[in-house]
């Protein structure tokens, strides 16, 4: 059974590489000509790319979340003789198809590297057409020397010119220091998710005078009020987490600090109040920072507010969020205890005014009622743009979002806050 | 003040309503042409192809075989309708999103694939992708800008009816087309001299994330053919039936010398614009999902089923049928060899200049030397 690989395919003009998103099939499994097996994300949607062959899957040559180049071998496949044999030969075109009709024995073929046959052949190794040759003659290049990005490694003019510009460059390259950086360094190229990320951080940093508060709430009452409403919550097919509690305090508070939900018009030197909460959340992704974003939040009761952080979190896991669902956030939250700090000093999503930061649960002893006592605590950092609040404001703000957390009744008091 | 011409032009109420033949749930409404039962059984077999041909040249995209597709889905109908009111002798100008058109005009599922593929069969040989077109079926392949083809259908209607030839001209261009000069002009053209043509502006409300409304402040698009004195009729775009009506209306109208129509079809583009095109960033499901709703095969199948001309079991065996065929085709396609380099130099000049004439023995020398080096040319 002959086993042929499976490349990125050209999906379309300008595209050079995506990324693995998921793969629909896994190794063993048999495929069908034409039948989807993996979700690549291109810089343009992310697509279903079918298989060339019928066959076996043998490998998966990528990982979900790796970035392919088009022409990248993804998977190997193990087809039955009855295949697409044409295609296959077009994806090996290096197998030396003509010694085998010569009649030697094909052990001896295998073993014999192509390289060193084909360098003996001396010059018709070098794969380059006329017109590179030419330019390499004149440019005192060896093409034996030249990578080649062209197709199948086919030595392009800008490889020919690459080289000789080099070449000038290092006249005595000292080859072992060369090597030794090489190996040290990675370079990755800043893209998609992550270079508006760097662009959004560099605005925000460069033009937002950010201050910061910070306090340290006992979340032990919520804790256990939180237990007691889980039986509720999983009837309603809802999986609580701290997060939207700290949502519904932060909006809550916001009603009586509106200033926190505004942001400024640096034209006209206005403020601009929001009378809608749209609350952003920052969601670490394989593909980097995400921020969802639930629309209305203000209107939102404890449970919807649960089940929009577990469905937009998915999505953006799975890259699947939509351009609606990442924009006109107007106050942002992050999270990051969730993974581990303590404390963290977040940047303002620009235009908003500030930014609620979320660190890690810590169970300290406190002295309560002059005994010691296991308590639950939690620091909450609030960065905001001191060109649109005070700090007194900012604080009062954060105090409120306290004392809300720390007297639940609070919280979920009044009509539609809980569902 | 006297009005130039007759008033029948100013029908306002055709080109602001909607004329439908049969409703979103395949029931026909007051005023049901009696059509010939195979005319009716053809309009939904050519959609049913169109469909299947569409999910088949988004595959083949999406494994490299094909540069580019711009997806039908969705626009089965006005494309069928519309193109089943001409003659064989008739000229077609069509866009890149009809389909269901060609295969009206009788290109097979393997010449549009053969075009789409650019195979050594290639009907165009290369020429620019997701376009099409056939000299044998007179179908005129679209340029790339968007709206050239208007003046083009016009401009081979007056040369026809300076000829005497007793042709008609048919077009098709989207919402966003009817915002290039080309459009005026062409409708401004038609109408002082009366051209035989007939334009059909499939309304899909997007040109790729452009909505309808960012592209004109009129009521509808029929009613800008007024200004012009072309009459304007707005049609349900998935009504294969009322487009078909409607269409030989204005074919009729215009053999017999009357000018020109325009004929909005209110339809919805379903899939992307085009195989590199996202359309969650810029639309909602809901509006989509409420189009899926009425979406035209599946009301045509109600239609017909209620009518007793198909039968579950036949639908089913229809599908099957051309599934099954047109996966056939695809494979005998893919199994092609491709163009040869040489076409290059094809169908601009009688006989090519001496520099294209070297460049071409330079090209050939270096695919030799390839084929030499074992390196096959992809
Ligand atoms: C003159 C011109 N401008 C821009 C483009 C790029 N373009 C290609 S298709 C398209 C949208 C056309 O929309 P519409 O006419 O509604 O047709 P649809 O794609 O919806 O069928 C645009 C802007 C083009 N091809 N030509
Ligand atoms: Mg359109």
């Amino acid at each position: 059974m002959p086993v042929v690989q499976v490349k990125l395919p050209d999906i379309g003009e300008g595209i050079a590489e995506g990324e693995i998103v998921r793969w629909l099939v896994k190794e063993g499994d048999t495929v069908k000509r034409f039948q989807p097996i993996v979700e690549v994300l291109t810089a343009k949607a992310t697509v279903e790319i079918p298989s060339p062959y019928t066959g076996k899957i043998r490998k998966l040559l990528a990982s979900e979340g790796d970035t392919v180049r088009v022409g990248q071998p993804i998977a190997e496949i193990e087809t039955d003789t009855a295949g697409p044999v044409k295609e296959e030969k077009e994806e090996r075109p290096e197998e030396p198809r003509k010694e085998e009709a010569s009649g030697q024995p094909r052990p001896q073929l295998e073993a014999t590297p192509i390289e060193t046959q084909a360098g003996q052949a001396g010059i018709a190794r070098v794969k380059a057409p006329p017109s590179v040759r030419i330019l390499a003659r004149k440019l005192g290049v060896d093409l034996s020397k030249v990578k080649g990005t062209g197709p199948r490694g086919v030595i392009t003019k800008d490889d020919v010119l690459a080289y000789a510009e080099a070449q000038k460059r290092e006249p005595q390259p000292p080859v072992q220091v060369a090597k030794e950086a090489e190996v040290e360094e990675e370079r990755i190229p800043l893209r998609g998710v992550k270079k508006v990320m760097a662009e959004r951080m560099v605005e925000a940093k460069t033009r937002i005078p950010h201050a910061y508060v910070v306090e340290e709430v006992d979340i032990t009452e919520l804790l256990s009020v939180r237990e007691r409403l889980k039986p509720l919550a999983e009837e309603k097919g809802v999986k609580l987490t701290i997060l939207p509690f700290i949502m519904k305090a932060a909006v809550k508070a916001i009603r009586e600090y509106p200033l926190i939900n505004s942001s400024l018009d640096e034209d006209k030197g206005e403020i601009i109040v929001k009378r809608t909460v749209n609350l952003g959340f920052a969601v670490d992704t394989p593909h980097g920072l995400m921020v969802p974003v639930i629309k209305n939040a203000n209107t939102k009761g404890l449970f919807q507010l649960a089940r929009e952080v577990r469905e937009l979190a998915r999505k953006a896991r799975e890259a699947k969020l939509s351009l609606d669902e990442v924009r006109g956030s107007t106050f942002s939250i992050s999270n990051y205890g969730s993974i581990g700090g303590v404390l963290g000093i977040p940047v303002i999503n620009p235009p908003e005014a500030a930014i609620l930061g979320v660190g890690r649960i810590r169970k300290e002893p406190r002295i309560r009622d002059g005994k010691i006592e296991e308590r639950s605590l939690v620091y909450l950092t609030l960065s905001f743009d001191h060109r649109i609040l005070e700090g007194g404001y900012a604080t009062r703000f954060l105090v409120r979002v306290k004392e809300l957390l720390e007297n639940p009744i609070l919280l979920l008091a009044g009509e539609g806050e809980l569902e | 003040m006297e009005v130039l011409g007759s008033r029948d032009i100013l029908n306002l109420d055709r080109a602001l309503g909607l004329y439908r033949v049969i409703d979103e749930d395949g029931n026909p409404v007051a005023g049901e042409p009696s059509l010939p039962d195979k005319l009716l059984l053809d309009m939904y077999t050519y959609m049913i192809r169109a469909r299947i041909l569409d999910g088949w040249l988004l595959k083949l995209q999406r494994m490299g075989r094909v540069a580019l597709h711009a997806p039908n889905k969705g626009q089965e109908a006005s494309a069928v309708g519309a193109t089943l009111a001409l003659k064989r002798e008739d000229w077609l100008f069509p866009s890149y999103r009809e389909l269901g058109a060609l295969l009206v005009r009788g290109m097979t599922e393997e010449e549009i694939l053969d075009r789409a593929l650019t195979t050594i069969d290639d009907p165009l040989k290369g020429s620019d992708f997701a376009i099409y077109g056939h000299r044998k079926y007179n179908i005129v392949p679209a340029p790339v800008p968007v709206a050239n083809q208007i003046p083009h259908a016009v401009g081979a209607a007056l040369a026809a009816k300076i000829m005497g030839d007793k042709i008609v001209t048919m077009t098709f261009f989207g919402d966003g087309s009817t915002s290039r000069g080309d459009f005026h002009a062409g409708l401004n053209f038609a109408g002082v001299f009366k051209a035989p043509v007939v334009f059909v502006n499939q309304n899909n409300q997007w040109a790729i994330s452009v909505p309808l409304k960012r592209q004109t402040a009129a009521p509808t698009i029929a009613v800008k053919g007024i200004a012009y004195g072309v009459p304007g009729i707005r049609v349900d775009g998935n009504d294969v039936i009322a487009v078909y009506t409607v269409a030989r209306e204005a074919v009729e109208r215009a053999r017999s010398g009357e000018g020109p129509t325009l004929i909005e079809a209110v339809t919805y583009r379903l899939g992307p614009h085009t195989t590199a095109d996202d359309p969650t960033r810029y639309r909602g499901e809901e509006e989509v999902k409420e189009w899926e709703r009425r979406e035209p095969l599946r009301r045509m199948r109600r239609y017909l089923i209620s009518r007793g001309l198909l039968t579950e079991e036949e639908d089913k065996a229809l599908w099957s049928e051309w599934e099954k065929r047109i996966e056939e085709t695809v494979v005998k396609v893919l199994e092609k060899p491709p163009l040869p380099p040489e076409v290059i130099l094809e169908d601009v000049y009688e006989e090519p200049p001496w520099n294209l004439k070297e460049q071409m023995k330079e090209l050939r020398e270096s695919i030799r030397l390839l084929k030499e080096l074992g390196i096959e040319l992809e």
